[in-house]
């Protein structure tokens, strides 16, 4: 319900008489509080500027506290004083204009030569036609027209209008400006210098003609109300200023000062020595971190907060306060997982849905059931009621008469959440879309909210501690747009490459294998269990002797029509006629990208996909569960071959590194580009020692089958890698810190247990033990090295990456795509003619790609 | 079942979808779990390039010069399966400077007093590129102010020009980076054999215009990750299929599949102006029409100050300053506008 809204907002420098129209009075005294604690008239508390003390009454508007938004004062100052923050731009005024007749410091012919370089240049106030005004030159020139400008006017010695001659302008940091080397041009000075320039001048130098140079020369400041700088009553009853009021003091108490001695006619150098400290005061009032200028401070010696540091940075203004809101309706707290919700919804503790509210808007058509609800005086019930006047009344027992005979259309009932309702749910860091979804209420008992495990991938989440956010739209656009938008079982396929990012894990996996195997049968007692379990209560056709296949227990939860054939790694795949016909479920149908999810995605929908997630998973967590499976040590018992192949390697990589070492010191060792041959030696004796874990990979591979548990889950990619058995069982391999072998420590060794210079592997973090073996004291030493670099590393990487996703984000959030496809920012600037060059939704890439 | 128009439509993005977004996570989002190690140990004959995060930044940053510049020429037919003619090639690729062709050991030795300085070549090197102990010295005829002595695989200089020390010790650099041979800022070239028996040459370093020129060239099949490079020899165009590209292969070697979509939009919100800008504050970012959405990102001041003085308006088009506002943002649903004839809202407005 926007009655009125923004349209544009233009930026301009306010002059002397609009501060002193935007005033509601002078401020003369440059104090707070008087003896009795209350404020002086025009002091800087000036009741005229607002109120904030909840007992008194603004002067100007007559509200109290809350109502009265506060006035701006000013200050008028005795000499004017450089604003700090346009030195650059006076700077550039001074350089390219002409003290004695104001004029720029070119002549009209080439200024002709430099018209058609500049935009055409158009105040605000003067454009009506919004179409043309978008033309409007934002920084007035154009690269090419101040390159051309600043050559010309470097090279003016003298003005070509009236002939006087141009001194060189210096500015010293920050406000100080000399004509030639060392005559000082005054504040003053200048401001009559700036006022001599015309309007039509300005736009050639790409500035605003209604905006008059000679403003950025301050005669008068503006000051804040005091609700921009509340001051704070500390318990012992001492009133602590806000910064910005000891500021204004300071640059009042001055100014004072100044006027006095102007008056009793002091001595030009004292005059002028206050005139710096004022300008000083004023510099550290707009930037307390102007460059070059000492940081004013508290008394406590902390640097005070002053304008410019308000606004700037992550805790700044802008970021913490306007582009970051904090918000009602929302609840955090730890998750765990529960396997019987589906991926759609979200279980709630009860005390929070007690406390969360969801607005019902009372009609005509409405109003029987909203008077039912407001009856209601447990759980589901109405906890405030808000009037047509937007009256927000807390429902008690003692008014719900009252409240009932009162309520009709165009009432607002804040009633608790319940069953069905739709929320958004967010973990932190919030790196993708996928990280904010929107679920449906399913209130539980317990104190943690609950997801499915299937969609902890997405949000990255795990349960070890965790917690998540928690948000309840409440206008009804935004339910309807999570709903339609954010659900995620709208949201299986990524939006990144089109792949699954919502699957079955782990021991799912490994039930699906078990299940689907070629000799998997299981008895009719446990095809009902498992049948049942899913909500099926029909039995697929039973193969001799009253057994079922595991494949056509599988079967049953696939669509009748699905056709689907998938060839990985010596698993061949066919489904023909929603029927298992040949291989075995593995993870890359149903695990991560998985591409029987996407299938079914593609061709079924979100629903049947959920469905068939859901079922796929306890369906094989079923079959698991009767299987049963462990691994144990023996998984890990290496044959006297395996042992044997370990020593060959590890001898066979040592010798290839000495070999590299003597090449090194025969000087046949090649230095690779942009690095020394010394560098060149480290890293491929690095690579071949690396090398060892592949080859003991292979070694294991060769040996390993599927009676070996562990090995098992790694083929059907239930979870572990062959890396992780080779460690486990062969040996750990090459330590390495900073992308290079182990080297630091002590002069010359890793520890003292080593000779110095010792070039053997096991000397610079070649561990050749396993975790089975058990690791020498060095060794684990040396592991420990490794596991400190890499979990520093880790820290810095997210620091990094943090920093590009938000310069990204921030480059591309304005771009979208418009009704015909092609992708525009947000001055309307075409990108892309058609999105990706073909108009696909990113989420369907890989669906366009298989055919499907 | 949806029929075959509906599934086309499902298909499409749908109007108002906030790409950009989709394009900066789908980017950003892996970047956490990618390696900020700038090299692979990559081993023996092969070129070193920077992979992963910090290559990805390299290229959003758009840097004048990647830190390891790499090209792969491709050669003609008639050249490319012949390896003798590769070889020869490759000889006029590499940019041999006299310190290369010099002994590895006691190669030179120099006398700062006398200014002499005494270059040992060596025979084997000289071989492989195919250089001439004259050829060496006729190149070092050119550097100014000095005098030369031969002497089969020695050469002995004087430096005649200067009596400064510091003068003499900078022509002695002089002489020992003087290039004899080769494309200038082709650091090394290795010749590879691809599929099918073909050879090509990969490099370090990069030089695309003068590469062209090279006799069994394919010229129309050049690779370098020099994005600017490829902008002045080629022209944008060129340069953002290659930022996308560049990016969308650094990620697939991490093992991160992207949709190649993602990679050629940020290519083309840094390019589409014509200029190769860099996606932070100095580029796409800094300058944006919105003088909130600058000054939300990064230097506040700054851009509140120029607003100032160039009395710049803000339209309130993009994202970020709609948030900032409390107006609801223009993308997505948000794109829907409706359009109301006021004299009619005005007279239902009366009725009530």
């Amino acid at each position: 319900m926007q009655a009125e809204s923004i349209d544009t907002i233009k930026f301009t420098i306010v002059s002397p008489e609009l501060v002193k129209k935007m005033s509601v009075t002078k401020l003369m005294v440059p104090d707070t509080y008087n003896e009795d604690g209350y404020p002086i008239d025009g002091g800087l508390v000036d009741q005229r500027l607002g109120v904030i003390d909840p007992g008194l009454k603004c002067k100007t508007c007559g509200g109290r506290a809350k109502t009265c938004p506060g006035h701006f004062g000013h200050i008028e100052f005795v000499r004017p004083v450089i604003h700090p923050e346009f030195a650059k731009t006076v700077y550039l005024l001074l350089q390219s204009t002409c003290n004695q007749c104001g004029r720029i410091l070119l002549s009209e012919e080439q200024i002709g030569e430099l018209r058609p370089a500049i935009k055409t240049y158009v105040s605000a106030e003067e454009e009506e036609d919004a179409a043309r005004s978008t033309e409007l030159a934002l920084q007035g020139l154009s690269d090419a027209a101040k390159e051309l400008l600043l050559k010309r006017l470097k090279a003016t010695k003298e003005c070509p209008h009236c002939g006087t001659p141009h001194p060189k302008i210096k500015l010293e940091r920050p406000t100080y400006f000399y004509a030639g080397e060392n005559l000082r041009i005054k504040p003053d000075e200048i401001r009559d210098w700036l006022s001599k320039i015309s309007g039509s001048d300005l736009t050639l130098l790409g500035l605003d003609a209604a905006l008059r140079p000679e403003w950025l020369i301050l005669t008068a400041l503006l000051v804040p109300p005091v609700n921009v700088r509340p001051s704070i009553t500390l318990e012992s009853g001492e009133r602590s200023e806000d910064d910005l009021t000891h500021k204004l003091v300071d640059i009042m108490r001055i100014n004072q000062r100044l006027e006095q001695d102007i008056d009793a006619g002091a001595p030009q150098i004292i005059i002028d020595d206050l005139w710096e400290l004022l300008q000083y005061q004023v510099t550290t009032y707009f930037n307390n971190e102007t460059p070059g200028v000492p940081v004013a401070r508290h008394r406590s010696t902390r640097p005070l907060k002053t304008l410019a540091q308000r606004l700037k940075g992550k805790e700044g203004r802008l970021r913490y306060n306007l582009s970051g809101k904090r918000v009602n309706f929302s609840a955090r707290t730890v998750i765990s997982s529960d396997a019987s919700l589906t991926i759609n919804e979200v279980g709630i503790p009860r005390r929070i849905a007690e406390n969360l509210t969801v607005p019902f808007y009372v009609t005509l058509w409405n109003i029987e059931a909203a008077k039912a609800l407001l009856l209601k005086a447990e759980y589901p019930m109405v906890i405030n009621a808000i009037t047509k006047e937007g009256l927000r009344k807390r429902v008690a027992e003692a008014n719900r008469q009252e409240l009932l005979a009162a309520i009709q259309p165009g009432w607002v009932l804040e009633r608790q959440l319940v069953d069905g309702d739709i929320v958004l749910f967010n973990r932190q860091p919030t790196l993708h879309r996928l990280s904010m979804m929107a679920h449906t209420v399913k209130v539980l008992p317990g104190k943690t909210m609950r997801l499915h495990v299937s969609v902890a991938f997405p949000y990255n989440a795990d349960f070890d501690g965790d917690e998540m956010n928690l948000h309840v739209p409440q206008s009804i656009e935004a339910q309807a747009e999570s709903r339609y938008l954010m659900q995620p079982k709208d949201l299986v396929l990524s939006a990144r490459d089109g792949r699954a990012v919502m699957f079955t894990e782990e021991d799912e996996i490994a039930g699906a294998y078990f299940l689907t195997k070629d000799d998997a049968t299981f008895s009719k007692e446990e095809a009902c269990t498992m049948l049942a379990g899913i909500g099926v209560y029909d039995l697929p056709r039973a193969v001799k002797g009253g057994v079922f296949s595991g494949k056509s227990i599988f079967s049953m939860i696939l669509p009748d029509d699905l056709d689907y054939e998938e060839d990985s790694k010596g698993n061949k795949v066919v489904i023909k006629g929603g029927e298992l016909k040949e291989g075995y479920i593995d993870a890359k149908l149903i695990g991560i990208g998985g591409t029987l999810i996407q299938r079914m995605f593609s061709s079924y929908g979100s629903d049947v996909t959920m469905r068939f997630l859901l079922n796929a998973a306890k369906l094989s967590l079923r079959a698991l569960l009767m299987q049963g499976v462990t691994i144990s040590i023996k998984d890990y018992y290496n044959s006297d071959f395996v042992n044997g192949e370990k020593l060959r390697i590890v001898s066979e990589v040592s010798a290839r590194a000495s070999e590299l070492y003597s090449k090194y010191k025969k000087a046949e060792l090649e230095a690779l580009p942009g690095y020394s041959r010394k560098e060149t030696l480290e890293m491929e004796t690095l690579a071949t020692l690396d090398e060892a874990r592949a080859l003991a990979s292979k070694t294991l591979e060769k040996v390993l089958d599927r009676t070996n548990i562990a090995y098992l889950m790694v083929l059907v990619r239930a979870r572990g890698s062959v890396l992780n058995l080779v460690q486990t069982s062969m040996l750990l391999g090459q330590q390495a810190v900073r992308g290079k072998r182990l080297s630091r420590g002590y002069s010359g060794r890793v520890l003292p247990y080593f000779r110095k210079g010792d070039k053997a592997p096991n000397a610079k973090g070649f561990i050749a033990s396993s975790f089975f073996e058990g690791l020498t004291p060095i060794e684990f030493y040396m592991h420990a090295m490794g596991a400190r670099d890499s979990g520093m590393t880790k820290s810095l990487v997210t620091a990094v990456s943090g920093y590009l996703q938000r310069r990204l984000i921030n480059a591309l959030q304005d771009l979208y795509v418009d009704r015909d496809l092609s992708v525009k920012d947000a001055s309307g600037a075409l990108i892309e003619t058609l999105y990706g060059g073909d108009g696909i939704d990113p989420m369907m890439e890989q669906v366009v790609r298989s055919g499907a | 079942m949806p029929t075959k128009n509906d599934r086309g439509e499902k298909l499409n993005v749908s109007p108002g979808e906030a790409v950009g977004v989709v394009a900066a996570q789908s980017i950003g989002e892996p970047g956490t779990q990618m390696i900020l190690r700038s090299f692979h140990a990559a081993g023996i004959s092969s070129i070193i390039t920077t992979k992963g995060l910090p290559r990805i930044i390299e290229i959003v940053d758009a840097r004048k010069k990647p830190k390891f510049p790499m090209m792969r020429i491709t050669l003609e037919k008639g050249y490319a399966k012949d390896y003798e003619k590769v070889r020869k090639v490759w000889r006029k690729l590499e940019e041999v400077t006299v310190s290369k062709l010099i002994k590895e050991r006691g190669g030179f030795s120099e006398d700062l007093g006398a200014r002499i300085m005494v270059l040992n070549l060596d025979k084997e090197r000289l071989h492989t590129y195919e250089i001439t102990p004259s050829q060496v010295a006729s190149r070092l005829k050119k550097v100014s102010g000095i005098e030369i002595g031969m002497d089969g695989m020695e050469i002995r200089i004087k430096v005649n020009g200067t009596k400064d020390m510091k003068l003499t010790r900078q022509t002695f650099v002089q002489i020992r980076k003087a290039v004899v041979s080769g494309v200038p800022n082709i650091e090394k070239a290795l010749v590879q054999e691809g599929q099918g028996g073909e050879f090509y040459i990969t490099t370090a370093g990069s030089n695309m215009a003068a590469v062209m020129d090279i006799e069994g060239v394919d010229k129309w099949h050049i690779y370098s990750n020099d994005i600017f490079e490829v902008a002045r020899v080629y022209g944008v165009e060129a340069a953002r299929n290659l930022i996308a590209h560049e990016l969308f292969e650094t990620m697939s070697e991490e093992g991160f599949t992207v949709s190649f979509r993602h990679p050629a939009l940020v290519a083309d919100a840094m390019t589409h102006t014509g200029q190769i800008r860099s996606i932070g504050r100095h580029g796409v970012a800094g300058e944006k029409e919105s003088v909130f959405a600058r000054a939300a990102y990064e230097e506040t001041v700054k851009h509140f100050t120029n607003a100032g003085v160039f009395g710049e308006v803000d339209r309130l088009n993009g994202v970020a300053e709609n948030i900032l506002i409390g107006k609801q943002i223009s993308v997505g649903t948000g794109m829907v506008r409706l359009a109301v004839r006021k004299d009619e809202l005005k007279k239902i407005k009366a009725e009530e």
